[in-house]
């Protein structure tokens, strides 16, 4: 398997990435001898039927009715085949319910055209983020290469399972079953829906849909029908895979990882510019002709937080970001591998972009991915990020959640140690009570586990943790519905 | 995945003018030439409009949009649609073809020149991440009566 993979990346990279992936001495090891968090990227191969999870401390805080819906890929090989990249798995989308003080976890693959194709072809024959094709592919349009994996959200009583490059898949919020794509309008059919939608505290939702410098701007209302939808054009043709707004403003950051050139997989056709900068374009929702354009310096992102807007007219949000794409356009795709690649770890940042048209950012001084705030804040002045981070050398995926506060500069983090991959955690509210949600994947149970935080006592750990009956792997993004 | 969408577009943007402009085959030059191709499409899904193809006798015109050596418009009737292309030469040829839904005369495209219009090449060739080449689209035509069909979806 490990040598297919790299026979491809000969057949599908240039010289110099083709040879160090072909003289990375591990590889040849990784499928006898492979790492304990492998579990992390590990194929689930039917889906999961409703399970009662296992209580393993705590007690359910009251009023805490719901569910956490979840999106990550979770099926990367075939048959000897596999994807060439993290990003590349079948969605599989998990329900960790909580109700009358039980969990239950159920999970369901979302049924895609690529996944029928490749589930009939018994092999992982379709292109994507870093993938190239196989014998046996099928594109007629970007669909046929989706793979609803990213993210999950809920609108008009359905679920949305979200990918980038294409349409949002509608999912039963019950059965989990797949409804199909969702075509806001005929002649938007198959148009890239952003897995970041930035939804207002009264429920409408903003979104992108990006093709190098084109750029679609969603507007959808609370109940996940097509207000507008406007084409406008970039400054620059940055990688854009998440964005963020105020009550006010799109702010929309174009990072140096610019798409200059055709090449698939589509990661291939990205170059790292960092003599460009970093620009963020800010656009009146009012008035999409109304922008302005502010210059940083470079950096690489995936995640942004919330924005908001001072009365003096300064426009602040915090990031995650790297140093350089090298964990996207390289460590991502080595995973599959079970191969560790050390590349710069993302830092909370905050941006502050000036009424003067100056702009500038300073760090917080810690690892932080998937930074999220209250919903009910959304677009909002906040001090609060939380996030997932403590990043451990040798091995990949987080290790603790925290609560970074930009006023105090503290951040009330519980680590959850080498044993866990630590996955995205996210504030819900019950009442006037405020908690955090998340999952993690004990690698010692070999099991996933559903915790949950008091979100203003992070550090004093959780006030209650379930688990599973098996590991899932390692996903990417959800909602608390 | 999006530069997908931008040369399946492309693919398409000479085929459009082609029909507009020549609705009828161009006479073939050579006294030889005698041969009829009948290209029967199947599997209509929607039973309006019409068929729009380009017909290609070489590689060069074909996967670069080149000139076609004909086009011509095939009025869908029920699932089906029929063109017949007379006096050619005996050859190599290959097909690319819309269906045009909404009689527009053109592909129609999303904002990103998606194609929204079902279309197919000859072979039912499929591209790999943009249309389908010559190498997998070209069929011989003798000197006789041929018929080729294409699926069209």
């Amino acid at each position: 398997m490990i040598t297919d993979t790299l026979l491809d990346r000969r057949q599908m990279l240039g010289g110099a990435v083709a040879l160090s992936a072909l003289t990375v001495p591990h590889g040849a090891n990784a499928a006898t001898t492979r790492p304990d968090w492998f579990l992390g990227v590990d194929d689930v191969v039917a889906d999961v039927p409703q399970q009662r999870l296992t209580r393993i401390h705590g007690r359910v805080p009251a009023g805490l009715d719901g569910t956490l819906y979840r999106n990550g890929p979770a099926r990367f090989r075939r048959a000897g085949t596999a994807s060439g990249h993290w990003f590349d798995g079948d969605g599989l989308i998990r329900a960790w319910a909580v109700r009358d003080g039980a969990a239950t976890l159920t999970a369901r693959f979302v049924d895609t055209p690529k996944r029928r194709l490749e589930e009939r072809a018994g092999a992982m024959v379709q292109p994507g983020f870093g993938t190239a094709s196989r014998t046996g592919s099928r594109v007629t349009s970007a669909d046929d290469t989706n793979a609803a994996n990213t993210s999950v959200i809920a609108a008009g009583g359905r679920l949305l399972a979200l990918w980038e490059a294409g349409s949002a898949f509608a999912v039963d919020p019950v059965t989990l079953a797949t409804i199909g794509p969702e075509i806001f309008r005929p002649d938007l059919a198959g148009m890239p829906f952003l897995a970041h939608p930035r939804v207002e505290p009264d429920g409408r939702i903003w979104n992108l849909g990006l093709s190098a410098k084109a750029a679609l701007i969603w507007r959808l209302s609370a109940a996940g029908k097509l207000e507008a939808a406007q084409a406008i054009e970039l400054p620059m043709g940055s990688y854009i895979h998440d964005f963020t707004a105020t009550a006010r403003h799109l702010v929309i950051v174009l990072q140096p990882w610019i798409q200059d050139h055709m090449a698939l997989p589509f990661v291939e056709s990205l170059s790292w510019k960092p003599e460009l900068g970093s620009k963020i374009l800010v656009i009146d929702k009012a008035d999409l002709t109304k922008r302005r354009v502010y210059d940083l310096p470079p950096f690489a992102a995936f995640h942004f937080g919330d924005a908001w807007e001072e009365s003096d007219g300064t426009i602040r949000f915090d990031g995650c970001f790297e140093a350089d794409p090298s964990f996207g356009r390289d460590a991502a795709r080595a995973l599959i591998d079970g191969r560790y690649m050390a590349v710069p770890s993302p830092r909370l940042t905050m941006v502050a972009l000036r009424p003067d048209g100056r702009a500038d950012m300073h760090a917080a001084g810690i690892d932080a991915e998937f930074p999220r705030s209250d919903p009910r804040g959304a677009g909002l002045p906040r001090s609060r990020t939380v996030h997932v981070g403590g990043y451990l050398p040798g091995r990949p995926f987080a290790a603790r959640v925290g609560v970074w506060d930009w006023r105090t500069g503290k951040n009330d983090a519980h680590d959850f140690g080498a044993r866990h991959l630590v996955e995205e955690f996210v504030p819900v509210s019950a009442g006037k009570r405020e908690w955090l949600m998340g999952t993690t994947v004990n690698l010692d149970t070999r099991r996933s586990e559903l915790h949950v935080f008091d979100a203003h006592h992070v550090a004093a750990g959780p006030v209650v943790s379930w688990t599973a009956d098996r590991a899932l792997p390692v996903s990417f993004h959800g909602n608390w519905v | 995945m999006n530069l997908i969408a931008a040369i399946t577009a492309a693919a398409f943007a000479t085929l459009t003018i082609a029909a507009h402009a020549a609705p009828v085959v161009t006479t073939p030059a050579v006294a030889a030439a005698s041969a009829t191709l009948t290209v029967r499409f199947t599997g209509i899904a929607t039973p309006t409009g019409a068929v729009l193809l380009s017909l290609f006798a070489n590689e060069a015109d074909f996967d670069t949009g080149g000139k076609p050596v004909a086009s011509t418009m095939a009025p869908v009737k029920g699932d089906t649609a029929e063109a017949v292309f007379t006096g050619l030469p005996a050859g190599q040829y290959a097909v690319k073809a819309f269906h045009d839904i909404d009689g527009d005369g053109k592909m129609g495209t999303t904002p990103f020149g998606m194609p929204l219009e079902p279309y197919a090449f000859s072979n039912d060739a499929v591209g790999e991440a943009g249309p389908a080449k010559w190498a997998v689209a070209n069929f011989a035509v003798g000197t006789g009566a041929v018929v080729h069909s294409i699926k069209i979806r």
